[in-house]
This record gives structure tokens, sequence and C-alpha cells, in this order.
């Protein structure tokens, strides 16, 4: 469904000395530097795929997204789209996808949000009873129904947010490209938008690519991460799977019953954090069982319990390039 | 059949699709002026204080009206009436340019903070979307009142030719001045997709446009040359009136045809050269 080849894309820039002096250097002599927004990136996704794209502020998921979308050119590499070149802007292409941008908005300001789907309507050429159809399925499914009338200025963040994606939706994409859909939302209208891009995409089998630097939104919807660093590609493959590539470790939390030595503890493996009579463990997984049967019969512990290294700690590694062999 | 659509625009080479595609345009564009009009009465205060705005610069140009038929003044062949209905034409032209000129100013700052994104993906042409979708009421509402009075009285006045064809000919070469105003001013302001801000070619532009304050015989051979055939303000207000009164030649008249679609073909050019040079500011 899309292809991306070697896809390139530089930034001409210039640099300004600090105040008035550098102003007036600028005024008749620019350097023109150039930035590599996205270097030599390459990866594809199938019909039907939510792939997480994912990597710091700066590292180029935004722009490559563009590119997929045709709003900027590339420098250098080749992709296709549901085999449309995205950056010919043909009017077909734009019939198939859509994309939503947390910090861009297409509603119009001073009127119901129901206003803009309708100039989406005609701007996409979509039937009535189509129209009718899925503004009623998706205004349901979001639960905004009740404020379809309510002018875009008087909405919440959130509120704001889920009509931002329904007005993306009117032409019912085959391909949806969302950055940061969930930025500076509550916990609730993150989770709702959440549950209903899975059903969404369940349901209608939507190709889609996901930027979001919350974690929750990405360990719900993705099953497979490309993670993109200083513009290059450092890692593609399944989420699950990143763990792995940080050497299979668990954590170990300890609740004791009078705080342990520090000299005794760390004969079981390395001491993450230690507040009193809690200590958080970080232990091999393939010798969790010996250790944990060691640390009851040898220690006080109460209790505890065991977790995954979180995931946003491993791909802080990979954005890094810390991984061994990335 | 779908092969013979043009990618950028969606309007397709034969002529029935071309015809829908124009039927398509039209609605759109009655879309846009129903939503703009329902925004701007959001505001009612702001609508009022728009007209009453545009009212008094209406105000300041029947001055110059009040002035030419109290000092009885005439410009060559021009007198006090063919000027009101050139002023007329004026201040008709004024209203409708004001009508989209807030969405050609706005291209900076959609081209500035990255928000043209949005446009460039929907499946019409992205200048339409950019350069039409806002339209304002309140200062095309006064000029468009006071513009059909000064054309309507000083064409009665200066006793010009009524009959169908004269009325005809005169509507039709407004029609080609829109096109003409809306390609000649979007030009300059194209250039924010190289240089970001370009404050000070919209003051030029501005200024530019007052040239036409007054019929072009005021000004000297070589100025009205220019004003013509370079940089072709003065076609917009003056052709319309120059035909009514017989003064257009045939080589001028074909140039008041030609011009506004030379000069569409131009900003549709530089259009689509400025959208390769979109850099998309940051998310």
């Amino acid at each position: 469904m899309i292809k991306v080849e070697h896809l390139s894309k530089q930034f001409a820039y210039y640099k300004k000395g600090i105040g008035l002096q550098g102003s007036l250097h600028n005024l008749f002599r620019r350097e023109t530097l150039t930035k590599d927004a996205v270097s030599d990136v390459s990866f594809s996704v199938e019909k039907g795929e939510i792939v997480g794209l994912l990597g710091p502020n700066g590292a180029g998921k935004t722009t490559t997204l563009k590119m997929l979308s045709g709003i900027l050119y590339p420098t250098s590499g080749s992709a296709t789209v549901d085999g449309f070149v995205p950056w010919e802007r043909k009017n077909e292409f734009k019939r198939r996808f859509s994309i939503v941008m947390g910090q861009k908005n297409q509603l119009w300001w001073d009127l119901p949000a129901s206003d803009s789907f309708y100039l989406n309507k005609c701007i996409f050429g979509v039937e009535d009873a189509a129209y009718r159809r899925t503004v009623e399925e998706l205004s349901e499914l979001l639960e905004v129904r009740e404020l379809m009338h309510v002018q875009v200025r008087r909405l919440s963040l959130g509120e704001r947010m889920k009509m931002e994606i329904l007005a993306a939706l009117i032409h019912r994409p085959d391909i949806l490209f969302l950055d940061e859909p969930t930025i500076g939302l509550d916990i609730l209208s993150q989770q709702k938008i959440r549950d209903f891009l899975h059903y969404y995409n369940e349901k209608e089998k939507t190709t889609v690519i996901l930027t979001s630097h919350y974690m929750r939104d990405i360990e719900a919807l993705c099953k497979r991460a490309v993670i993109i660093s200083s513009g290059q590609l450092v890692y593609d493959g399944e989420l699950a799977a990143i763990n792995h590539l940080m050497g299979d470790k668990k954590l170990l939390t300890l609740k004791a019953a009078q705080p342990i030595a520090a000299d005794r503890l760390v004969t079981f493996g390395k001491i993450r954090e230690q507040n009193g009579t809690e200590t958080v463990l970080e232990v091999p997984k393939e010798s969790l069982k010996q250790t944990a049967s060691a640390i009851l019969a040898s220690l006080p512990v109460e209790d505890f319990t065991v977790t995954e290294v979180p995931l946003e700690e491993s791909i802080a590694h990979i954005f890094k390039k810390e991984v061994a062999g990335l | 059949m779908e092969h013979t659509f043009n990618r950028q625009t969606g309007v397709s080479h034969t002529p029935k699709r071309r015809l829908a595609a124009l039927g398509r345009y039209l609605r759109l564009f009655f879309v846009f002026a129903k939503f703009s009009l329902m925004s701007q009465l959001e505001y009612r205060v702001n609508f009022a204080a728009g007209v009453l705005v545009e009212t008094g610069w209406m105000l300041i140009k029947l001055l110059y009206v009040a002035v030419v038929y109290r000092a009885g003044i005439n410009i060559g062949v021009l007198t006090p009436d063919h000027i009101t209905l050139f002023i007329g034409t004026y201040v008709l032209m004024t209203g409708f340019y004001m009508l989209y000129y807030n969405n050609f100013t706005s291209i900076s700052s959609l081209v500035q903070e990255g928000q043209l994104d949005m446009y460039l993906v929907k499946p019409v042409s992205s200048q339409f979307l950019v350069t039409l979708r806002r339209l304002d009421f309140s200062l095309l509402l006064p000029d468009f009142v006071a513009g059909i009075v000064m054309i309507a009285y000083g064409w009665r006045r200066a006793q010009l030719p009524s009959d169908w064809r004269s009325v005809t000919g005169f509507v039709i070469l407004l029609l080609l001045s829109n096109l003409l105003t809306y390609s000649l001013f979007l030009l300059p302001n194209l250039l924010c997709f190289w240089f970001i801000s370009t404050r000070g070619i919209a003051d030029f532009t501005a200024a530019l446009w007052d040239f036409n304050n007054m019929p072009q015989m005021i000004y000297g051979k070589w100025m009205q040359r220019i004003g013509t055939f370079i940089l072709p303000v003065f076609v917009i207000t003056n052709f319309p009136g120059l035909f009514l009164m017989g003064q257009l030649s045939g080589g001028l008249f074909v140039w008041s045809v030609a011009a506004p679609f030379l000069f569409f073909f131009l900003a549709r050019l530089l259009w689509t050269r400025a959208l390769k040079s979109y850099a998309s500011a940051s998310s």
C-alpha cells in the first residue's frame, strides 16, 4: 500500500548571529546551510496495517508524513502510496487519503463543525446518502453528536480534535496519516480517540501511519514501529521486539519488612531504584525464576511484582542509537 | 475516462467534463460565500464597523467627484459626467477586489505558519481554495451600491449609448476586469513563497491600485503606456468606460480581452512554481 525507498529531504536555511549586528550582517551576506530533515529512509506498509512512526522532536517524522501526503517534494528518493506518487498531487490520490495534524486545523472557527463537514462533502464530491451515513455513524462513535451545532471556537480541545478526525474521514479514505492526533489532550479524550481509531481500522481496514509522543497511543494501536532519529531510520519491526533489542530484561519490584542494604541486593541484579523498603531490580529474563526464588529465600521480602522494562525507556535508547547493531 | 482529468485543477479536457467541473467550482464558491457571510454575521459589531470603514473610504472617493463637478474640470475629452462614470467603475471594482482581498494578504501567514498544508491535500485547485475561500461582504456592500449608482448617474448624464450591445459589452469588460484584478494582484503576493514576509510588496500593490482613483488621462503618455501594457492597472477601470465612449480602438479592445487571460495564465504558472518551493513550516 505504501512503499518508501531512499527518501530524503533537505532544507536550506541560514544562520543568524546574536543581536542587531547579526541581523545587519545577514542583510548583506547570508551563508546558506542545508539540513537533512529526512535521510535515505526506506520502509513499506501493508494494507490495513497501523504503523507507529516514532522519533524525538525534529527527527523527521512530520516531514516524512508531509512527503507521503504530497505536501512536500522530496530532495531525492521515491515513494508510492496506493500506486500514486504523492507529490504529483493527483486529485484521484487526494480522494484516497487523509491527514490529521494535531497542531493544524481545517474546521471553520466561527461555524459549527457540521458546516465544515458539509464543505468537505462538496470538495470531495461525496453522495448525500453516504455523507449522512458517515456523519451519523462517526459522530455516534466519537460521542460528539450533541456538539454538531456548536461553533468550533466554543469546543474544548478534545472535542475539536474529534471533530477534526471526523472531518478527515468524510470521504472514507483508504489511508490515514495521523500526526500527533492526541497532543495536549486529557487522558479520557486520548482514550476515546485511541478506541475510535482502533475500531475504525478494524472495521474499515484503513491503512494508518501514526506519530505520537504518547507511548499509550502507540502500544494500544500499533503492532509495528518505524523509528527515525536525526532523519535516519534506526528501527523497523515489531513493537514487542523492541525490549528484546534491549537485552530482554525484567524489572522486579520488592517490598521488604525493613530496609535492605544495597550490597546484599546487588548480588541479585542491577539496582534501578531504592526508596526505603522498596527496591526495583533489573534482572535478565532467562534467570528471572531462579533469582526470584533466591530473593524470597534469603531476604525479608513481603511482596514482589514483575514488570517489563517501560517501552519509553527502550525507545529512548534507540533514539540515542545506543542499542548495539543499530 | 478518468485519465482526461487535469492533475492540478480537476478540470477535464473534454468540454462536457469541463463544464461539470466549472459547475462544481461555482457551487463551491457559493458555499464559501454562504459560510463567509455566516462567519461574519457571528460578529455583528465587526461587520457593521467593516461597512462603516469602507463607506468612509468610498466617501473620500466621492469627494473627488464633488471637486470635479464644483470646479467643472475636464480631462481631455472627459467631462465631469464621464469622470463620474470612471470613478464609479473604480469604486465598484474596488468592492469586488475587497471581497477576496484578505485571502491575498493572508497567503504570507499561511506560508509562514505552514497552514497551507491543509489546502494542498484537497482534490480541488489549491489556488482556488486559498484565494477565494473567505469573502468579505462588509467591504463589498458600500462599494457595490455606490459604484453602481455613480456608473448609472455618469452614464445617463453623459448621454452614452445604453442599447443592449453597449450594456453587454460594458458588463463583459467588467467581468474581464475582475479576472485581471485577481490575476495581476495575486502575482506579487505569491512572492512570499520565496521571501516569506512580503509586507513591503503588499503596500506597493495597494498604492498601484490607487492609481485608478482618477481616469488614466491625468497621467503622462509613458505612465499610461506602462499602466496599460506592463502593469495593466488602467485596463481594469478605464477600459469599460472608454468602450462606452467609443474610444477603445481595435488593438486596445483585443488587449482588454487578452490581458486578463494572459495574466491569469501567469498567475497559474507562478502558483504552480510557488508550491514547488513551499517548505511547510514546522508542525
